[in-house]
Formats: C-alpha cells, structure tokens, sequence
C-alpha cells in the first residue's frame, strides 16, 4: 500500500518538475522577446531622436536660405517698386559683403547664428562671395541649402543692366 | 465526482492560461505591425520637398531672366543684352525651321556663333549643369511651341534630360514659364528629382 503511495508520489514529483520547467521556459521565452521588445524600441527612439535633430537642422537651413533671399541688403529693388524675386544686386552684394564681415558678432549673428553664407557667379563670370562665415566650433552636423539667382548687375549692361546666373548656398551647423 | 470537477477546473485554468499567452502574443505582434507602419509610412521631410520645388522654380525664373553677356558677341538689332526667356527663345520660336536666326550668339561650351536655338540649348544646358549638375541631381529641360494656328506642339530644343525624372518618380516641377511669342506659345519646363 505504502509502495503504491510511494510510487504516485513520485510520478505526481515528477509532473510538477516537468510543469516547472515548462513554465520556466515559457518565462524565459517571454523575457527574451521582452528584452528584444525593450532593444528594439530603444533603437527606435535613438533613431527618432536623430532624425528630429535633423529636421529641426533643416528647418532653421530652410529658415536661414529664406531670410537670405529676402535681405533688403541683397534682393534687387527699384526705388518703391516691387523687389525682384531670386534675384541679387551684384553692387548690393560687394557692399554687404563688408558690412556683413564688420557687424557678424553684434548684428547678423542673432538672425543666422552657426552658417555660411556664399554667393557663387556661374554666367558670365565665377566670382564668389562670402557674406557670413560663422561655423560652429566642433559641429557635428552641417546642412548646405541651395537656391538658383540672378545677378542683376547695373553696371555692366549697354543702357540696360546685365542679368548673370548664380547660386546662393547656405550652410548651418549644430 | 469531486474528483472530476477538480480535475474539470484544472483544464479551465490551464485553458484560460494559454488565451492569455495567445492574447500576449498578439499584442506583441500588433505592437510590432505598428511599429513597421509607422516607418513605412513615414513622409519626406517637409523641407526636402520645399527646397526641391523652390529649387526647381528659382533654376528656371532665374534663367529666364538671364540675360546673355558681352563675350558672347550675339549681333542683335535690340538695345541692350538679348534676355535667354525673352529675345532669344522669341527668335528660337521664329526661326526654329530656318537654319538662320537673327541672334548669332557664341555658345558657351562650343564657341561658335550658333542659331538662336542651339545657344538657347548650349545656355541652358550649361546653366544646368553649373548648378542641378554639381549637386547631383536629377532633371529634365523642356522648352516646346504651340503654335497658334492648332498644330501639334513641337519642341524648340530637344529636351535636356540628366539622369531623368519619368512620371511616376517622385518629381517636382517648376511649373510652365510661358513665353508668348509671334509663333505660338513657348512653355519652358524643368523637372526636378532625387
């Protein structure tokens, strides 16, 4: 009678044990895709992270090459006439070139902060101009932003100002 | 019969176990799908489409306005510089089936005093090149004439396409630079993409 209690007793052990360890896998295997779940996830925050600093880069280029566009320093006028749209003054440009350099620190820099700011000519000539050279010491990332311009030179046409063809690029740093 | 009810609770509990686990796994599998869709369906940032349209209207406003320089020599019977979206493309229209033009300007890439429409192409394709060219991207140049008169539209210059952009890639346009013309009706076109 004992014996046959004995031996219940044992196969009851056993079955628990077996249960045991199949709980114990099941769990394993539940922390392991946990885990996977946690890795992943982190990644995926690492990745949102950057690409959010990278739009919000994009953001101040965009804001940046837009304000430059429009720079009653630059942009071409005719007394109270409406100002040309991608279009720069070349006698604008040789003048605020000086005054951008002289005034960077105490006025440009609250509007463009960490960038470079270059005109190139590619027609008729291939002159450059740098407005605004602030890199940021150590950046990490840089955005350049093109835009296609004219150059409206009054100086150089017959009775007419002479049209050139350009770029302006607009860098920022973070 | 005790015994079977036991047993009979056992198999539910056990029963009820494993829909949890089958609840989790699907919960962890939707969380997963999520996750896929939210990559998958992620826009183009909003300033990659913005500078790629501003970049493709201020390319063809700004060669529209060009005007050609001195050292191109162009023999012309108006004051001033001849304007590329203006006198010449008004002269490429005209005289686009005659092998002569009025305006004979040296093309920047061969030298040569060329018919207005083979400047115009020479010019544009040079443009292009100096700027779309150097940051590597994708476009297409197309100037063509409608003619008032009901014809077909033919091409003034034959499109300047550099690694192409087809309809069905992502593409934007500068939008039609009308040009009007004793001819007919010149539309400029440029196409712009990654």
């Amino acid at each position: 009678m004992s014996k046959e209690r004995n031996m219940k007793h044992k196969k009851m052990t056993r079955k628990g044990q077996l249960q045991m360890t199949e709980t114990i896998a099941i769990l394993f295997i539940f922390f392991i895709l946990l885990l996977f779940g946690v890795i992943f996830y982190f990644r995926y925050q690492k990745i949102a992270f950057q690409e959010k600093q990278e739009e919000l880069l994009g953001t101040r280029a965009m804001e940046s090459t837009l304000k430059t566009l429009f720079m009653p320093e630059l942009i071409c006028s005719r007394g109270e006439a409406e100002p040309e749209d991608n279009c720069f003054d070349v006698l604008k440009l040789n003048a605020t070139q000086k005054i951008m350099a002289q005034y960077l620190d105490e006025y440009y820099f609250e509007i463009f902060s960490y960038a470079t700011i270059t005109v190139q000519e590619t027609y008729p000539g291939d002159k450059t101009w740098i407005l605004y050279d602030k890199p940021k010491p150590e950046f990490t990332r840089k955005e350049p932003t093109f835009f296609v311009i004219t150059l409206r030179d009054e100086l150089a046409g017959n009775n007419q100002p002479e049209y050139g063809f350009g770029y302006v690029a607009v860098t920022v740093y973070s | 019969m005790k015994l079977e009810r036991k047993e009979f609770g056992n198999l539910s509990v056990k029963g009820q176990m494993e829909v949890i686990g089958l609840v989790v796994i699907v919960i962890l599998i939707a969380l997963g799908m999520l996750f896929m869709a939210t990559f998958a369906l992620k826009s183009d940032p909003h300033k990659k489409i913005f500078t790629r349209k501003g970049l493709a209207y201020s390319t063809m406003s700004a060669l529209m306005k060009t005007t050609v320089s001195e050292k191109a020599a162009c023999y012309s019977l108006s004051q001033g510089s001849p304007k590329i979206g203006g006198d010449v493309i008004e002269d490429c229209a005209k005289y686009h089936d005659v092998d002569t033009s009025i305006y004979q300007c040296i093309g920047p890439f061969s030298g040569k005093a060329l018919h207005s429409c083979d400047f115009l192409a020479e010019m544009a394709a040079y443009s292009l090149d100096n700027t779309l060219g150097i940051w590597n991207k994708n476009y297409e140049f197309h100037s063509q004439l409608i003619p008032f008169q009901g014809e077909e539209p033919v091409n003034l210059i034959e499109p300047i396409v550099v690694g192409g952009c087809p309809k069905w890639k992502e593409r934007d346009s500068s939008g039609l630079f009308p040009i009007n013309t004793e001819a007919g009706l010149v539309e400029n076109t440029l196409y712009l993409c990654d």
